[in-house]
């Protein structure tokens, strides 16, 4: 065998592979285990030869990867100049679901509420007349104890009117501090229209703790409406009346679309009505084993659709029930 | 409630514009929904173009019959001619005249006009065109003779601003112009008018026979006698105060009684004296199967306990809420017996919501009016009936049970503080409440008027009149100061999230379904016993048809890939006073067994739980392609009750939260390379496989890491009856790399454990 010969046919052989497979012919046919090379490798019997031989194994073999790397590279060169999409056609869909607003919301609202060191509370939503009414300090005549307000079961058990309740079963088993946000549907005899449904939720912050005032409640709810709001959003308060409080107020927001000058939402007052609010009756207190002399405490309620629908112009309460996937795909 | 702000200034003197007054009692007293504007216009000069004008000739229209041609003298050097479609007046009469340019309440403007051929310089007015009254029958003629030219506005309520308050149930006391006379002038620190009526000279002693059987229904009866009434329409003014404020005028004598009422809060009837039997009134529950037809004509079937008023026969007013036709002051009356009462607040709500009727008078006694108001209400009713009826009073009683007591309470200075976080000086709070009507000492005792006795019985509610009357606006904004944190969510409401955002992610859109329905498949589940309406009648024990209508709805809408969850309570009737709540997972969507499974797999998965599968009936699934777990349902929808193929399920979510893995505890991730070997067997059909499964992970020890379903296959070649299962097994070791020896020795186990119990070829 002609050392010499067979390396420059090899070489020029690997150097001709025009693509991998007939740079593997190549390499079949000078280092495979029939080839020369081999056959060579096999019979010699002197060390120098031996030697010799090895490296000429290791240059062909050194050649093929050199090859190799360089066919490869020109493929991969190739197909990154030639292939290109239209990257303004849509992508490959992933599921997507979405959280319906009122859940956002919610979440939103817990998490506030969190931020200030709160509990959640989920609390039950058929109720005794006593805790739902008489706990709270409503009087006889209050119009919501009647049946062309609230939706009875039987005349000692209702759906709540609210979700105060929740509070007294929290204050009854437990000493202030207490800091609690419920969160829950709450049932009134509302005839429906674009903002009244029966079925409604509520979220209702509490307080209950050494030395709390009104200007704590103030200070807590500006907070909540700036942190659901807006940050430039003030907070006013009109004196009002519920049972479960004492003083009571209703709080107003100023109105986020026209920052205060006017608008249809605001009905031209510059201001959106919020809810309820005031200083825990100490009736209530007493009622739960609290001692108003000790312990003092705030609660305020807003309903989470008025907040949705507020907040992002859903006209119609009923569209936040009648589950449409065009409105839900929205949020 | 209606405010008319001319009939306000007579009890209290304020600067402030309307809009202003609205704003100040919406913040600190009752919210003012809007202003309304009655009468004549005042903008632009409009007032001034209403004048007094005296009729100086008046004849019969040269080209119409129907028409009077007048000269009117409105207070300038030429008279001018009006034509008047009106006869009811002649040359010498005082009327109301509107001159060309006056916009009329109805918003029609006045202009110089020829009517049948004859320039009318403006127009004679009648009370329906001034908005103070409905007559229309003729002109407005005035009785005093006021100088012509003297504008209208001076002698007659032509127009004014009038609030549209709301009032919330504890003030009762607001329920009358004096009421927010009170406020006002305690809010702007002016002077109040005392309350309005003196009474009126007595002509007579007569005994009046009133026996009040229920005091506890009929604290007080104050009742008062007059003769010689004549019962005519009531004057201009008054009759214009009762529009402004909302009522129709209907007589002198009953519109006195709506007035003093509108006036002062105290509600008033007046009974025909010669109606009533035996010449007495006898307060009194209602008799069994008692009826009494009232006032609007309905025939009432009273129950004993409705309170009446009685004569010595029978009922001739259900208290505080409608007198009735059998007793009533007509155009013949000449002898009335004025009612001056005080109710018992929860009787008369009672009453009114059973019957049900609702009156300007119920809706005052149900918030508890005022005991002590009857004698000033009476004063001033006797006082208006004495002069506009002519009559004479010539005789009362006033019977009376026990009265409340006025409420006194403590005042601390610094407990106001500490409530409200305002700093206002013990001298300021006792100014502050004085204002209101309160009687406040140096050592903080705080005496309570009446008409506030109700609401404000301790420190807290004067506290609050303190605050209101000094301005919310003036309270800091601050936060609590905290001792203790609670700001976490529990574990239920983190995996509630988790549960969310999973079925999120996975592509189901939330909804929101009510918890009434129209029917719920159990029959146990809660009636309410008197519905909004039949589609919101009964609590819920699923969820599944509430999201069966959403997908329904959606598929009527032509949505697409239509996937729903609903995450709520139902409520389960059990033996307790209150049913079990339970909060369910709920969930429908587009495709079938696979889908259903799929959702639930991922779900358990995410909450690392451990899902075990039962095949099992549920009521809304397909009999063959339904299962549960340990929390609930799920599967095929039933084909009958939504088109296409459908999966749904319903989970409990404390059921399902009970597996849930609370702290995942690393497990070795081996180094060595995992072998894999296909594996297909043929068993008979009703071999789950799952129980393959089982077998096979048994046979194979520890080394093998997984089992992954491949395919189930019951076409030809397979035998009728037998289906082939196909699964990857793979092997691996935390020790070793596996050799293909151990490989197919694992399998030869596998294979001979499933030929042994569930006689399994293997296939191919």
């Amino acid at each position: 065998m002609d050392a010499n010969a067979l390396e420059n046919d090899a070489l020029s052989a690997i150097a001709a592979a025009a693509d991998l497979g007939q740079l593997d012919e190549a390499r079949v046919r000078f280092l495979g285990r029939k080839s020369d090379l081999k056959q060579a490798l096999r019979e010699i019997r002197d060390r120098e030869s031996g030697m010799a031989l090895n490296e000429l194994r290791e240059r062909l073999e050194g050649a093929v990867a050199a090859r190799y790397n360089e066919l490869t590279g020109a493929a991969l060169e190739h197909s990154l100049r030639e292939e290109s999409v239209d990257v303004t056609l849509p992508g490959e869909a992933s599921p997507r679901g979405h959280l319906h607003l009122i859940t956002q919301i919610r979440r939103e609202v817990e998490d506030i509420f969190l931020g200030l060191g709160y509990e959640v509370i989920d609390d039950r939503e058929v109720e005794t007349v006593t805790d739902n009414f008489d706990a709270l300090n409503f009087p006889a005549w209050h119009p919501a104890r009647s049946r062309r307000q609230s939706l009875y079961l039987t005349d000692d058990t209702l759906l709540r009117t609210e979700t105060s309740p929740s509070q007294i079963h929290v204050m009854q088993t437990r000493k202030p501090p207490i800091y609690m946000v419920s969160i829950g549907r709450v049932y009134r005899r509302d005839a429906i229209d674009p903002t009244h449904f029966p079925v409604f939720l509520q979220f209702e912050g509490l307080a209950v703790d050494r030395g709390i005032s009104l200007a704590d409640l103030k200070g807590t709810l500006l907070h909540v409406m700036r942190a659901l709001y807006g940050e430039d959003r003030a907070v006013r308060f009109r004196t009002h009346y519920f049972p479960f409080t004492e003083p009571s107020m209703e709080p107003d927001v100023s109105c986020f679309l026209c920052g205060g000058e006017g608008c249809a939402v605001c009905k031209h007052s510059g201001w959106i009505e919020m809810g309820g609010s005031g200083m825990v009756d100490p009736a209530v207190l007493e009622w739960c084993g609290i001692d108003p002399e000790e312990f003092t405490g705030f609660a305020f309620g807003c309903g989470l659709e008025r907040s949705a629908q507020l907040r992002h112009g859903v006209p119609d309460v009923r569209l936040l029930w009648q589950n449409d996937l065009r409105l839900l795909r929205q949020f | 409630m209606l405010v008319p702000l001319d009939w306000l200034r007579e009890y209290v003197r304020f600067e402030a514009s309307p809009a202003e007054l609205a704003e100040r009692l919406s913040i600190a007293t009752c919210e003012v929904k809007r202003i309304l504007r009655r009468g004549v216009s005042d903008v632009d000069g409009n007032l001034d173009l209403y004048r007094v004008g005296r009729v100086l000739a008046a004849g019969k229209h040269p080209n119409a019959d129907r028409l009077q041609l007048c000269k009117v003298d409105v207070g300038e050097p030429e008279p001018r001619q009006v034509v008047c479609g009106a006869w009811n007046f002649g040359a010498g009469a005082t009327v109301a005249i509107a001159l060309p340019g006056a916009v009329l309440p109805d918003g029609r403007r006045l202009e110089q006009a020829k009517l049948r051929g004859t320039v009318s310089d403006g127009m004679i007015l009648s009370e329906r065109e001034l908005e103070l009254g409905a007559d229309h029958s003729g002109i407005l003629v005035l009785q005093e003779p006021h100088a012509p030219g003297t504008p209208l506005a001076d002698v007659l309520p032509l127009g004014e601003d009038v609030l549209e308050v709301e009032l919330t149930g504890n003030r009762p006391d607001l329920l009358a112009i004096y009421g927010i006379a009170r406020e006002v002038a305690a809010l702007y620190g002016t002077e109040l008018a005392p309350p309005p009526g003196r009474d009126p000279e007595r002509s007579g002693d007569e005994f009046v026979n009133v026996q009040v059987e229920d005091l506890g229904g009929c604290p007080r009866y104050l009742a008062r006698l007059f003769r010689g009434v004549r019962i005519e329409p009531s004057p201009a003014w008054l009759r214009a105060r009762l529009l402004a404020a909302g009522m129709r005028p209907i007589s002198n004598a009953v519109d006195v009684t709506n007035y003093v009422m509108l006036a002062l809060g105290n509600p008033l009837h007046a009974f025909d004296y010669s109606k009533l039997a035996g010449s007495k009134i006898v307060v009194r529950r209602a008799r069994v199967g008692e009826v009494l037809r009232t006032l609007d004509g309905e025939e009432r079937r009273l129950d004993p306990a409705d309170l009446v008023i009685a004569d010595g026969e029978r009922a001739v007013a259900i208290a505080g809420i409608m007198g009735s036709e059998n007793s009533e002051v007509d155009e013949a009356t000449t002898e009335l017996l004025l009612e001056v009462a005080n109710f018992e607040p929860v009787g008369i709500l009672r009453s009114s919501e059973r019957l049900p009727l609702r009156t300007e008078g119920s809706g005052r006694w149900e918030k508890g009016v005022d005991p002590y108001l009857a004698e000033q209400a009476a004063r001033y009713a006797s006082q208006l009936l004495v002069e506009l009826t002519g009559a004479r009073w010539t005789g009362d009683v006033d019977v009376q049970g026990d009265l409340p007591v006025r409420p006194v309470t403590r005042l601390r200075a610094e407990r106001t503080e500490a409530l409200t976080g305002l700093s206002i000086s013990s001298t300021e709070q006792t100014r502050l409440l004085e204002r209101l009507g309160f009687e406040a000492n140096n050592g903080g005792v705080v005496t309570v008027p009446t008409w506030r006795a109700r609401d404000v019985t301790r420190e807290a509610d004067v506290i609050e009149e303190v605050a209101r009357i000094h301005g919310l606006d003036r309270v800091p904004f601050t936060l609590p100061v905290r001792r203790e944190m609670f700001g976490r969510l529990k574990r239920d409401q983190r995996l509630r999230r988790l549960c969310e955002d999973v079925l999120v992610g996975a592509g189901f859109a939330e909804v929101y379904t009510p918890s009434l329905v129209r029917d719920d498949p159990d029959p146990q589940a809660l009636r309410l016993p008197e519905p909004l309406s039949a589609d919101h009648a009964v609590l819920r024990t699923t969820l599944l048809p509430s999201l069966l209508e959403a997908a329904q709805h959606n598929l009527d809408a032509g949505n697409e890939a239509i996937a729903l969850f609903e995450i709520a309570r139902v409520y389960l009737p059990g033996g307790g006073q209150l049913p079990e709540e339970r909060y369910k997972l709920t969930g429908v969507a587009e495709g079938g067994f696979g889908r259903a499974k799929g959702i639930v797999e991922t779900l358990y998965a995410a909450l690392k739980a451990e899902l075990r599968v039962e095949r099992a009936k549920a009521m809304f699934l397909h009999p063959g392609k339904s299962a549960q777990t340990e929390a609930g349902w799920f599967g095929e929808l039933h084909p009958g009750r939504l088109e296409g193929s459908w999966a749904a399920f319903e989970l409990d979510l404390e059921r399902l939260y009970a597996g849930a893995a609370d702290v995942s505890v690393y497990r070795e991730v081996s180094q060595y390379p995992p072998v894999r070997q296909d594996i297909a067997v043929v068993v008979e059909a009703a071999v789950p496989a799952a129980d393959l499964f089982a077998a096979a992970r048994e046979a194979a020890g520890e080394e093998l890491r997984d089992i992954k379903f491949l395919s189930d296959y019951r076409e030809p070649p397979i035998p009728e009856g037998r289906k082939s299962i196909a699964f990857r097994v793979e092997f691996q070791s935390p020790e070793r790399t596996l050799t293909d020896e151990d490989a197919a020795g694992h399998r030869s186990r596998i294979l001979a454990v499933l030929a042994e119990r569930f006689s399994a070829d293997l296939r191919g």
